[in-house]
Order: structure tokens, then sequence, then C-alpha cells
């Protein structure tokens, strides 16, 4: 199976691998009162739980396609996106060299 | 003994769900939408089902990759709603049925399907985004959800949806009490939500895919996971779930109702049969 179809990465355990702190921390904002520890210091929060200097400065830098070529999951970017206010339009919009 | 009363096939979205709470039911860009949920809701106050047997998929809401199960089913009394990452919506929790649930995981193992088990199982809008649209809120009608890996690679076979649909029909004609059952199945349709297509939706296939599934479901079962993310993108492999509602129906079925629109970046299949 191709790793990459019409342009859009395929969720592979590689990519599921190499993305897991990432998309561990984003799993993480399923609450309000993370979301609001986050969104007062998402450096801070991002190292707290595991990060690395270069994920924390993908979500610094709102590089939403970077994020998918590193590896996240869409559905932990929407997270993301949610505790951050970028919406889903946003973000495809971004992936897809079509804009920010 | 239980029996399977009818399928329903459809897609699921958080924008539904959006769109239901603030009430925009009537509004130009959701009405074909909402419209097309009401001969559905009919046909559920007719037929007077007893359970509903959901097989949807999870977005990282219940499970996460620490441990990701390729089928899970939900045995508790209660399902709980999941925050998905932007707050929980005005809705109760869902009422489960053990007794059902874990006939149904007894049935399944010895049929050599071995869902991981859960007691405690939050449902995100891959269930409650379109549940209500097809009945009210006050959840009369307990719900049993079967969870299926769509979004981490290896995934399931259309082939071993269509299967499993099969064993799921074969659980519930084995199942002591009356029960009229309702399976349904949930995903899709095409949608891409990231890369250089984003927002493509491939009305031709989901019309085709709507088409066979009443007439050629084996048909349908012989497709690869690589074609169906071709068609209808690598979130839109979803729709395979359908095929689950599908096989528990048995040989032919008939349309009660189909609607079909496509408002944002989903295409949004419904589709009513009877055994």
């Amino acid at each position: 199976m191709d790793d990459v179809i019409a342009g859009s990465y395929v969720f592979t355990g590689e990519r599921s691998a190499n993305s897991y702190r990432l998309n561990k921390m984003a799993t993480t904002l399923r609450s309000a009162e993370t979301r609001a520890r986050f969104q007062a210091d998402e450096a801070g929060y991002m190292r707290a739980v595991g990060c690395s200097e270069q994920e924390i400065d993908l979500v610094r830098r709102r590089d939403w396609q970077a994020m998918m070529e590193y590896g996240a999951s869409i559905y932990l970017l929407l997270k993301i996106g949610a505790a951050v206010g970028v919406s889903l339009p946003q973000i495809g919009a971004h992936t897809s060299g079509k804009g920010h | 003994m239980a029996t399977v009363i009818g399928g329903i096939g459809t897609s699921h979205a958080p924008t539904i769900g959006v769109a239901w709470d603030k009430g925009q039911q009537g509004e130009p860009l959701w009405a074909p939408l909402f419209d097309g949920y009401i001969p559905a809701r009919q046909w559920l106050e007719d037929i007077r089902p007893d359970l509903f047997l959901i097989v949807y998929n999870d977005h990282v809401n219940q499970f996460f990759f620490d441990a990701y199960p390729t089928f899970a089913l939900g045995v508790g009394a209660v399902h709980a709603q999941a925050d998905e990452g932007w707050g929980k919506r005005p809705l109760p929790d869902l009422p489960g049925d053990p007794d059902f649930a874990w006939h149904l995981a007894r049935s399944l193992v010895a049929d050599e399907f071995d869902p991981t088990i859960c007691q405690e199982m939050a449902l995100d809008h891959g269930v409650l985004s379109f549940l209500p649209l097809l009945t009210d809120t006050n959840w009369k009608v307990p719900v049993v959800p079967l969870a299926v890996n769509v979004i981490q690679h290896p995934i399931p076979t259309a082939r071993r949806l269509f299967r499993l649909g099969a064993a799921l029909r074969h659980a519930i004609e084995t199942y002591p009490k009356d029960r009229r059952i309702v399976v349904f199945g949930t995903g899709g349709l095409t949608h891409q939500l990231h890369g250089e297509s984003y927002g493509r939706h491939n009305e031709a296939w989901d019309n085709e895919f709507m088409d066979r599934l009443e007439t050629d479901p084996a048909g349908l079962t012989e497709l690869s996971i690589q074609q169906y993310m071709e068609r209808g993108g690598t979130e839109g492999v979803e729709m395979i779930m359908w095929l689950a509602m599908r096989g528990a129906l048995g040989g032919t079925v008939k349309r009660v109702h189909r609607n079909y629109t496509a408002p944002l970046t989903t295409g949004y299949g419904l589709l009513v049969l009877e055994s």
C-alpha cells in the first residue's frame, strides 16, 4: 500500500510511532482544565508532558503541514487547533498549500 | 428471539452536532442534510426498535495509540460522552445493554472476531453527531457500540467488515430475548481532511457505493483499502463500516430511504434498509 495517496498521508505505524509524543500531548487536551494550562503556557505545558523542542517549535509556528509531515494524526491536530482557536478548514487549507 | 429489523448507513461529522446544537436545521446550507433524516426518524418510530447496535469509529477520544484496538465493544450500562477537545455537548449519557452486549462478546469470539471488551467507553461524534437526528435525546433506545479501527493502519479489510456483519446477525439471532434490533454502519462518505486534495469529495463514487451496498455488497468487498482511499480519501475510508451493517442484513434488502448531500468537506450519505 502507498503511504501517500492523492497527496494525503496514510497514518501508518511508522508515522504513529514518529509522532507519538506530539499526538499524546494532543490527547491530553480533552478537558477544559488541561486546555487552560496549555493556553497559559504552551511550551511549558508541552515540555512537562514530554514533548521535544522540535515538537514545541512545530506547534509554536502553527505549521500544520509540517506537523502532518512529522506524522501527526489529523484528528489530534484538530484538538490542538481547538485549543488555539484554529478550525479544520484553516488547518486543511494550510496543509493543501492553498493558504493559511 | 432477537431479530435484525433493519439497517442504517449514515455519515458522521462534528459539524452536524454543532449545527444541530445551534438550531441551524432550517438554514439553506443544512436543510438538505437535516431534512433527509426526517423519513428515517419516522421509519424508526414506526418499527419500534428495542436496541441500536452501532458499528462506528472512535477519533482518538476513547482510545489512544498507546493501545489502539482493531475492534472494541462497549458492554457498560451507560456510555458517557467524550470531550473531543472543544467541550461536551448538552446531551445526556447514553444507556447501554450489558446483557445483550456480553452475549454479543461471547458470540463474536466464538465466531473468531475478538473485540476488546470495554466496561467504560466514552462516545464521540462517531455516534453522537447523527443520533439526535434520528431519535429523541432522552435516549429511550439503548445503544451497544462496536468501535472499529479505521484510522491507524493496518486497518481491517472491507471483506472482514462484511463478515463481521454476518457474525453480528448470528449473534442477534441466537440471543434468547425478544429484541428488535437496528444495526448501524457509520462513517464516510468520501472526505479528505488534509493535504493537496483537502475538501475533495467524490459524489459519483459515493452514489455508486450506496447503489452497490444494496445490490452488490460482495463486489464492494473485493476492493482494497488502497482503492477505497484513492476513491474516497484517506479519511473517507471510514465508509467500509457500512459493510458491517449490510452484512448483518443478509441476502436481499429493501431500500426504505436514501439521501445524499455534501454541504462542507464530507459527502454525507444516509441509507435505510430492511432485510
